[in-house]
């Protein structure tokens, strides 16, 4: 069989193991049908009230605010990942070394297991919030160019997941790396625009973020979604941030890569 | 009381104990707490930076919720809010009933458990965006701060009532993390000023679910806002309270451990 139908084929089952696994566990996800919407209420009336004789803030007006929060809901939903947890796991329990004895790279096998996961996560979390903050709350979520949005949701999903792997790395090097990822990860959330529109930080703050990796999990889908991109005082074309946002997302899975090759190097197992 | 001091006291012992042997990691983790509950603030101010502001709540005032937010979880999270862990791994791991069969109450070896020195970094958190705010407003009297001392009382009751909620769902709805999710977002209604809320929403996160009573009327009173009319909310903590204990100890009676 050729070997990229034989890949394609492994990561197909892995995925859809995982999705089985989770469908067990659905109440679980289906939390989020209360949580969602719940944070989404408080931003709806705290910007409501902020908005109070304003026609913009920062640029953007109250529906534009509250289709962003809502767009990086939905986007957050549909990218969520913890691979930096599973990984971090594996490696402190020495699950690990399963792992190392198989024929596929871990990072492919947790890659698969994302694709999975999140497959049943769309269905069970993503569509239903999706069209909660369309019909009951009324926020446009529109896309203003389809392609591009999905090219750039897609993006962010593999840039998620690889910033995430890369944090889950670090046990390789740290005995106990559960402080180092749950910082790293707030800093995470907060640089990709997740609680609050980038536009809103100080100029010097938006220069240093525009040159980091995390605006591409957040910020840059959901402001491509609206079909506007601007930071740090620079405009740029929809075809020219999301072609930015893939030139990251190879750097980064370099990135990946070297660290992978790295960390292996450094892994004793029992038997290995 | 002597006796729960000194119980509280050995678990602390312990427990800090236990954490020094990962000396970094309880740093960072005490870190991250107070980095994680700044979080809200730092966008508070972002907001009043760009010119817009929560109507009739100047800077100061805001962060004054937010900082009495944060203090009153300083204290709920170390001292009792741990229950909902323990519940959570010890009913899925199959180890509560070790908690059954110990000399004292279950639900205070149930709290006992939870005891965690890593969530006193909120305490730092709230205090330092408590002092803060109080240092931007009008210095508060000595009856408003007695007043502010009551009603900080009762924050921690609705705090400890929340925490029975959701350690006893989880006896039924076994090793379910999310239920941290929920408490977060219903509790983050209370992390803002109440007036910016519709009336009846108001009055339903005064009186049905009352998380306006974790900051957001402790401030109040510290202002000199909070009128007579609040009287009856610390009523409905105390019904709330209550509802949690009864909820909790009948969740209890329901559970089935390995032994039957």
């Amino acid at each position: 069989m050729n070997p990229a139908v034989h890949l394609w084929h492994a990561v197909r089952a892995i995925g859809f193991a995982t999705y089985k696994e989770w469908a067990a566990y659905r109440s679980h996800m289906a939390v989020s049908l209360l949580v969602g919407p719940v944070y989404f209420l408080v931003q709806y009336m705290i910007w409501h009230a902020i908005y109070e004789g304003k026609d913009t803030i920062n640029g953007l007006t109250l529906a534009q605010m509250l289709s962003y929060f809502g767009i990086a809901a939905v986007v957050n939903y549909f990218t969520f990942d913890f691979a930096d947890w599973n990984l971090q796991m594996l490696v402190r329990t020495g699950k690990f070394v399963t792992f190392a004895l198989r024929p596929m790279p871990h990072w492919l096998f947790a890659l698969a297991q994302k694709l999975g996961h999140r497959s049943l996560g769309f269905a069970i979390e993503c569509a239903p919030v999706f069209l909660i903050f369309l019909f009951v709350f009324h926020i446009d979520l529109k896309p203003a160019a389809p392609g591009w949005a999905a090219i750039s949701i897609a993006l962010s999903f593999l840039m998620n997941f690889m910033v995430n792997y890369c944090v889950g790395l670090t046990a390789f090097w740290l005995v106990r790396a559960e402080g180092v990822r749950r910082v790293f990860l707030l800093l995470k959330d907060i640089s990709a625009g997740l609680f609050v529109p980038l536009s809103f930080f100080p100029g010097w703050a938006q220069h240093v973020l525009f040159y980091l990796p995390f605006q591409f999990i957040t910020y840059v889908p959901t402001r491509v979604y609206v079909g506007k991109y601007e930071l740090a005082g620079m405009h740029l074309s929809l075809p020219g941030v999301v072609g930015l946002q893939a030139g990251a997302t190879a750097l980064v899975a370099g990135l990946m890569l070297l660290l992978y090759r790295q960390a292996l190097r450094r892994f004793t197992g029992v038997g290995v | 009381m002597i006796g729960v001091l000194t119980c509280i006291g050995v678990v602390l012992r312990t427990k800090l104990a236990a954490q020094m042997a990962y000396r970094s990691h309880f740093v960072l983790s005490v870190l991250l707490l107070i980095v994680g509950d700044l979080l809200v603030p730092m966008i508070t101010v972002l907001v009043y930076r760009s010119g817009a502001s929560l109507p009739g709540w100047t800077l100061h005032e805001a962060l004054l919720v937010q900082g009495i937010f944060g203090l009153a979880k300083g204290i709920a999270f170390p001292l009792f809010f741990g229950m909902v862990g323990t519940t959570l791994s010890q009913v899925r791991e199959g180890t509560f009933d070790l908690l059954l069969l110990k000399p004292r109450p279950t639900l205070f070896m149930t709290m006992l458990s939870g005891i965690d020195p890593d969530d006193f970094g909120r305490l730092v958190s709230g205090g330092v965006l408590f002092g803060y705010a109080i240092s931007g407003i009008r210095t508060p009297s000595p009856v408003q701060w007695l007043l502010f001392a009551a009603w900080f009382l009762v924050s921690l009751a609705v705090l400890f009532a929340f925490s029975l909620l959701l350690s006893g769902l989880l006896f039924r709805w076994v090793g379910s993390s999310r239920v941290y999710d929920i408490f977060d977002s219903v509790t983050s209604f209370g992390m803002y000023p109440g007036t910016i809320y519709a009336k009846s929403f108001q009055q339903l996160l005064t009186y049905v679910v009352p998380v306006g009573l974790i900051a957001f009327v402790p401030a109040s009173s510290l202002l000199g806002r909070a009128g007579g009319g609040y009287a009856w909310a610390a009523a409905s903590a105390a019904l709330f309270l209550l509802a949690g204990i009864f909820y909790w100890h009948r969740m209890l009676r329901g559970y089935t451990s390995a032994g039957g």
